[in-house]
């Protein structure tokens, strides 16, 4: 029984220096799946010193370091315990599974040989570094994010980027500073003061953390189209907890710099809605209100009058034109002092811009200030909106009167010298006369009694030429004049006689009639009531000579004698003529 | 029966008249109580009428001028200025009225010769020459027969020269008739009614804009090609405009 005791004893002593006496040796890898951007070790371990390692050619990857050796010898517990290692640090050089290849050594001039190790390289991982290091903790627990408040704005519509710095409860920061400051092309901006770090708590991805604002800006894109927001670029100076504790247990701190950056963002801006868009749309995106306003509206002549053109509200209130207004030529216009009141908040720009115009009227009179307008995009409804002012009159009450009147007639030259006289310098009262025409005027230039009345007068000269002709003509003919005057004699006293010819009684009363009528003229004197011999008496004394006396007398007597005889037609006529001739000779004769 | 239809004819027209001067007096009546709306439409109906005057016309801008109205006052003044040149209450209150335009326009001055004939033909309106060289003529004609049959040598020149003289005078005086009556064809004013009115380099749209004008500027219109204007200011500017922001004054 003690035998086999100590046969057990001597089986196990014998078995353990056996295992004692193994030689090993073998290959390992720190990770048997790695990133195409991560490093691989790579150790060769033996338990007992040996010759003529010969290591692999690390097919697919490069050696970045080793063989690094390392050997370690321990006692415990009067055990001798030996390692030597040989180390590479490979880098990948490629994708793929690869295998590396058995290393030898010689020991105790046996060759050992290890076994081949498979190894897949994958894509390139995030964070190439194993847990274990500081850079890998702090960048684990550090991040540094932007957020945007709005991916697809409009065109001039604030945005805010917000730069955030988380950092894990475990880890500190003790100084940062900026290497790369993004610049914003394309953007209007505006930086919004942070006083002082404030310590915020907050999760990020689900964890918590602490985190501080470090910056805010307010964006106003200036362009359409897909804009790229340049990243932020922190050194960071970072404390991390390490497994390492000082002598009070405390945890002890590495402290390592660490590059953290907001990657960059794309933000999409679309253009403003073409549809509805004013013309006198200046670019104005917000909510704003709209106010024309006067400082009195009823000033004397070289008093100073004020107009502000205001917008207030909310928007991007530099980046746009105030709309300019329009004043009659007679008032005397000041260049427009701007003013800015303008509060840049997280969420834009606040408060209110104005065109302030400092006006002085030289004449009197009314002056209305036209209404103006001013659009804007509205972003909550998404559309134009104007506002208009009212007209404004400007009523100057005293002052001089303007005399020269801006434009006046081209055509007619009488403008130069126009006699524009004020004889009082009041607005004239209308007119009480009304002198009403009617509308449709007849022009007499160019008319048909235009054009006779210009052509018919040298009508008359020819005629006058004619007449005149003819005048000497007759002058000329004697004989012809001796008739011409017994008929117009004829014409003249016995026209009622020729009237009456044909019937006896009225053609004598009537050649009667002519006959004394004749005489009263000639004579002056009323001859109807004389007899005969005194007719005849009176004739001779006017040289009248006694046949054609004797004739006047005959023909008088036949005409008493013809009432009441019957008498022909054809002695009519020639009494008539008798008579006319016998007028023509007296008219000759008679002194 | 002729005779009764010009007596209703006059009857009637004298009718009309006393009925549109007592329009006038009610129209004037209102006015001078401040109700210058109704003052208007009372004016207007004159106008409606066929008749018109400058008075009318000063009284309707009078009007206008009370409510604001810039372009309306400066058009119906014009008005009142076609009909009569020279008023000078008119030109008192145009004045007033253009105080509220905001063009300022610069005259650019005649000058020599073409100055000299413009402002001889403007002395009198082209019916007055015409008339004038209508008295002329008949002058002529009669001092050439007065020439033609008076007997003595003093007598026969002195009528022989004053009769050529008269006929050139009544030549000179046919042609001003002529230019004042081409010139008054030229001459088409026109006032802007739109309150701004951008006025083009091409008669459409598409063209770019040459300048802008505001209500109660006075232009020329010196063409027409459909509903566009070509406008000349009196400072030379020329561009196109669409028609209907413009009034023509010379339509009565």
């Amino acid at each position: 029984m003690k035998n086999l005791k100590h046969i057990w004893l001597l089986l196990l002593v014998l078995t353990s220096s056996m295992a004692f006496a193994q030689v090993k040796f073998e290959a390992k890898v720190s990770k048997t799946k790695l990133g195409q951007n991560e490093r691989l070790r790579v150790d060769f371990t033996m338990n007992k010193d040996g010759d003529n390692f010969e290591s692999p050619d690390f097919e697919n990857f490069q050696v970045i370091g080793g063989p690094n050796t390392s050997v370690s010898n321990s006692w415990l517990n009067g055990a001798h315990s030996y390692a030597k290692t040989y180390s590479y640090f490979l880098a990948p050089q490629k994708q793929g599974r690869f295998t590396i290849k058995s290393a030898s050594i010689e020991i105790q001039g046996v060759t050992y040989k290890t076994k081949a190790v498979t190894v897949q390289v994958t894509n390139a991982v995030k964070r190439p570094n194993d847990p274990y290091n500081v850079e890998s903790v702090a960048s684990e627990n550090i991040h540094l994010v932007a957020e945007i408040s709005k991916g697809n704005p409009y065109l001039n519509e604030a945005i805010t980027v917000v730069y955030k710095l988380y950092v894990s409860p475990n880890t500190g920061v003790s100084n940062w500073r900026e290497l790369e400051n993004p610049r914003y092309n394309d953007f209007w901006s505006q930086k919004i003061d942070t006083k002082g770090l404030r310590i915020q708590n907050g999760k990020y991805k689900g964890e918590d953390y602490r985190y501080v604002v470090l910056r805010k800006t307010v964006l106003y894109p200036q362009k359409t189209g897909k804009l790229e927001i340049e990243p932020l670029k922190l050194d960071i100076t970072v404390e991390v907890p390490t497994n390492r504790r000082d002598i009070f247990g405390g945890m002890h701190m590495a402290q390592t710099n660490r590059t953290v950056s907001a990657g960059s963002r794309t933000i999409n801006v679309k253009p403003l809605p073409e549809e509805g868009k004013p013309d006198d749309f200046t670019g104005a995106v917000g909510d704003f209100k709209f106010n024309v306003m006067t400082s009195k509206s009823e000033l004397n002549a070289s008093e100073s009058l004020r107009v502000t053109v205001e917008v207030t509200g909310k928007g991007n209130l530099k980046l746009f034109q105030l709309p300019k207004l329009t004043l009659p030529s007679s008032l005397e216009v000041y260049e427009p002092e701007h003013n800015e009141s303008i509060r840049t908040y997280l969420g834009g720009m606040q408060g209110s811009i104005a065109d302030g115009y400092t006006i002085v009227p030289q004449y009197k009179g009314k002056y209305p200030i036209p209404s103006i307008s001013f659009t804007y995009f509205d972003l909550e409804s998404e559309t134009y909106k104007r506002v208009s002012s009212g007209e404004i009159i400007i009523d100057v009450i005293e002052g001089p009167v303007n005399t020269s009147s801006g434009d006046d007639n081209l055509a007619a030259a009488n403008n130069n010298k126009k006699e524009v006289t004020f004889n009082n310098a009041q607005f004239a009262f209308i007119k009480t006369k009304a002198n009403l025409k009617p509308i449709v005027a007849n022009n007499f230039f160019k008319s048909t009694a235009f054009w006779s009345s210009l052509l018919s007068p040298f009508l008359l000269i020819p005629l006058a030429l004619v007449y005149r002709k003819e005048k000497e003509k007759r002058n000329a003919d004697v004989f012809g004049n001796k008739i011409r005057k017994a008929d117009k004699l004829a014409k003249r006293y016995l026209g009622e006689a020729k009237k009456a010819l044909g019937h006896k009684d009225t053609f004598y009363i009537a050649l009667e009639k002519a006959l004394h009528n004749y005489l009263k003229a000639k004579l002056q004197i009323e001859t109807s009531d004389f007899s005969k011999e005194k007719i005849e008496e009176i004739l001779i004394e006017r040289e009248v000579n006694e046949p054609t006396v004797k004739e006047f007398i005959s023909i008088l007597e036949h005409c008493e004698l013809a009432r009441y005889t019957p008498i022909t037609n054809v002695e009519m006529q020639q009494d008539y003529e008798k008579a006319a001739s016998t007028i023509s000779i007296i008219d000759k004769e008679i002194q | 029966m002729k005779l009764i239809l010009y007596i209703l004819v006059f009857l009637f027209g004298t009718a009309s008249f006393a009925q549109n001067t007592a329009a006038f007096s009610q129209a004037n009546a209102l006015y001078n109580d401040g109700n210058y709306t109704e003052a208007l439409s009372r004016y207007k109906s004159i106008l409606e009428q066929e008749e018109h005057s400058a008075e009318l016309y000063y009284n309707i801008a009078n009007a206008h001028y009370k409510l604001n109205n810039v372009a309306p006052s400066i058009y119906y003044y014009e008005k009142a200025l076609l009909l009569k040149p020279n008023d000078k209450e008119i030109l008192n209150n145009i004045a007033y009225a253009k105080n509220m335009t905001i063009d300022a326009i610069e005259i650019i001055p005649e000058v020599g010769f073409s100055r000299l004939i413009n402002k001889a033909t403007n002395t009198m309106v082209f019916d007055n020459w015409a008339k004038l060289s209508v008295i002329f003529v008949v002058l002529f004609v009669l001092l050439f027969l007065m020439y033609y049959f008076s007997q003595s040598t003093r007598k026969k020149r002195l009528a022989f020269v004053t009769s050529l003289s008269s006929l050139v005078l009544a030549f000179v005086a046919l042609a001003f008739a002529f230019n004042s009556y081409g010139l008054e064809q030229k001459n088409q004013p026109a006032i802007v009614f739109a309150q701004e009115s951008q006025i083009k380099s091409e008669p459409n749209l598409r063209s770019a804009e040459a300048f802008k004008l505001h209500e109660g500027t006075k232009v020329q219109v010196i063409d027409t090609v459909s509903n566009w204007s070509k406008i000349k200011l009196s400072d030379g500017k020329t561009g196109w405009v669409v028609s209907n922001d413009i009034k023509m004054l010379k339509t009565f």
